[in-house]
């Protein structure tokens, strides 16, 4: 008895000492962990603080008309947001215009009617090239795609669309081959990836059961896509092409290629016009001054504008699980 | 007549329904054959464009010979850097986010956050490193590249790490604890473990992600023709090297851009392949 109590005396004070070292071990291990998400939040808001510090010089010389100036010139050092912001949301809404039927098109293909054996080696084909870097698209779309557009596409779209009143408009000369509508395909071409994966994955998520019923009542399969899938998924599926919509907006090097860099306001979508990221990348390297302060307006602008896409994608995606 | 009506009204549908799976069909077709093109065109030009001097020399002048070594060496030390720096940050963050604080509205806030930076455009980084390190430090500089490219890698490990902690079944968790273990030996000896395949995949594809960028390293890392060992210096790196040479008058250097370009997009596809690899391996 008295030999037992003086074990378990002996063993208490012996624990103790262990336990204080594991404890401050474990503090350790909680501040480490701690100050690592502190560290993620805080380069955000540094992101934030030092982009807006860097813009300050451009607000404090044109107020806030920066923001609808439509010029941008460097020699007389005035600058406007609006051809950039305009390009940027032009370039982006053509390209998921062509991205999105398309890459639901390719999912539809997928979920419903590619035979089985296929179905694996294709989704896998499609998920890898979304990891092939943009520049990649870049040179691809100019030592490809510009020739093609040049001598035969853009000939032929002025020919006959741009005879067209009002609409032909959108077509007209001087059409270099770089322009709008080019970076516009390249920009579809890289997001399609991304939209096929997405849509897939959501349709994936459509339980069997409602899918049979739906065959079991006589639907086609389009029916079943447009009545079933579509409708069911509708959050995710927006959710997932609004991520695509933040990648185009942001996207630089495939369109600094093809785009032509021209800031000036235009009619024609088939002329060289730029973006946000390709007026950035074009002349950050040779700017001062003011000239650098507007470039980093411009990219404070196109972070808020992400941003907004951003956080409208997560919150719908977010609903559309907790349904 | 009632019969007449309703096999109008079926075969409409069935004809609907065949000009929509044709379009479909089209649609498939076309994406495959578009992201064809690029491969095809990427394996003609690069494989005609490698030989022995892409991998032993530097960056040339035009008309003289040369290769992409120094721009290669750049690429591999920026990258490998910047994900020595972003793995630890990103698990121990996601650690925090998922094991001590989860469900908490303020850490709800960071994974948004943390979200928001994942997909915030990577020219967006290059600016604000341009800012924070470069005008500061007066130049660019192999270290203003690797700090670029953490933070493009920060929130990819940290991401995959959290959602790859949440797979681990908490009777883990209880069983160790039950052990009388403490926390930090519950993690690192348990939890790591029976998640590392995950967190390695995390890892590989940020790895994959950020070797391939072009655009935050344009004024950060720099360009330079010459091999560097220097983190103070600017350096090269393919992405950035490529983007130089292509815009180049010179067909010479315009070939070195598409041989760099074949290099980079088969090492990517080669880490995404082992990253997939390896999380089947989990499944």
């Amino acid at each position: 008895m008295a030999d037992a109590t003086q074990t378990a005396g002996f063993q208490a004070l012996d624990t103790s000492a262990v336990t204080r070292k594991f404890r401050i071990q474990d503090r350790i291990f909680y501040l480490m962990t701690l100050g690592s998400a502190t560290l993620v939040v805080l380069l955000l808001l540094a992101i934030i603080v030092v982009l807006i510090i860097d813009a300050l010089p451009t607000f404090q010389a044109f107020g806030f008309s920066f923001l609808w100036g439509t010029k941008w010139s460097a020699p007389a050092d005035i600058y406007g947001a609006v051809p950039a912001v305009v390009g940027t949301l032009v370039s982006s809404f053509i390209a998921m215009l062509i991205a999105v039927p398309l890459g639901i098109g390719i999912a539809i293909f997928l979920t419903e009617l590619c035979p089985g054996s296929l179905r694996r080696p294709i989704s896998t084909a499609i998920e890898l090239l979304a990891g092939i870097p943009s520049i990649i698209y870049g040179i691809v779309g100019l030592f490809i795609l510009v020739p093609l557009m040049q001598t035969y596409i853009l000939p032929f779209l002025m020919m006959t669309i741009g005879q067209v009143p009002l609409i032909g408009l959108l077509f007209q000369a001087p059409a270099p081959g770089v322009g709008l509508l080019t970076a516009s395909l390249v920009l579809a071409i890289m997001i399609l990836p991304f939209i096929t994966a997405i849509s897939r994955d959501v349709f994936s998520t459509v339980p069997p059961m409602l899918r049979e019923s739906a065959y079991g009542t006589g639907m086609t399969t389009w029916e079943v896509a447009r009545h079933i899938l579509i409708p069911y998924t509708r959050r995710g599926l927006v959710g997932g092409i609004m991520l695509g919509l933040g990648r185009a907006l942001g996207e630089t090097m495939a369109v600094t290629f093809v785009i032509g860099s021209v800031s000036r306001l235009q009619s024609s979508i088939i002329s060289p016009s730029t973006t946000i990221s390709a007026q950035i990348a074009n002349n950050f390297g040779d700017a001062d001054g003011l000239q650098l302060s507007s470039l980093i307006a411009l990219g404070l602008l196109l972070f808020v504008l992400s941003f907004c896409v951003l956080a409208l994608a997560r919150w719908m995606i977010g609903r559309g699980n907790a349904l | 007549m009632d019969n007449a009506i309703r096999q109008n009204l079926v075969s409409r549908r069935y004809g609907k329904n065949r000009v929509m799976m044709v379009l479909c069909l089209i649609a498939a077709i076309l994406g495959i054959f578009f992201l064809s093109v690029i491969l095809g065109t990427l394996l003609y030009r690069g494989v005609s464009a490698l030989n022995l001097d892409v991998f032993t020399m530097s960056i040339p002048a035009q008309g003289s010979r040369g290769g992409l070594i120094n721009a290669m060496y750049g690429t591999a030390l920026v990258t490998g850097c910047a994900i020595l720096i972003a793995a630890p940050i990103g698990i121990l963050a996601a650690t925090y986010l998922v094991e001590y604080a989860n469900g908490t509205k303020l850490t709800e806030a960071a994974k948004f956050l943390n979200d928001i930076l994942l997909s915030a455009p990577s020219i967006i980084i290059g600016v604000f490193v341009y800012g924070a390190v470069v005008v500061p430090m007066h130049g660019n500089s192999a270290f203003a590249g690797i700090l670029a490219l953490a933070l493009i890698a920060l929130p990819v490990v940290n991401r995959t790490t959290q959602d790859m902690l949440l797979l681990v079944p908490n009777e883990l968790r209880e069983a160790t604890a039950a052990l009388g273990a403490p926390r930090w030996k519950s993690m690192t000896m348990v939890i790591y473990r029976s998640a590392w395949t995950g967190i390695l995949t995390g890892i590989l594809l940020a790895v994959a992600r950020i070797s391939g960028e072009t655009a935050p390293l344009l004024f950060t890392a720099g360009y330079s023709k010459f091999m560097n060992a220097s983190l103070t210096g600017p350096i090269a790196t393919l992405p950035v090297a490529i983007n130089t040479l292509a815009a180049d008058a010179g067909e010479d250097l315009k070939q070195l851009a598409w041989a760099g370009a074949l290099i980079i997009t088969v090492a990517i596809l080669a880490l995404n392949i082992l990253a997939r690899v390896l999380s089947g391996r989990r499944q």
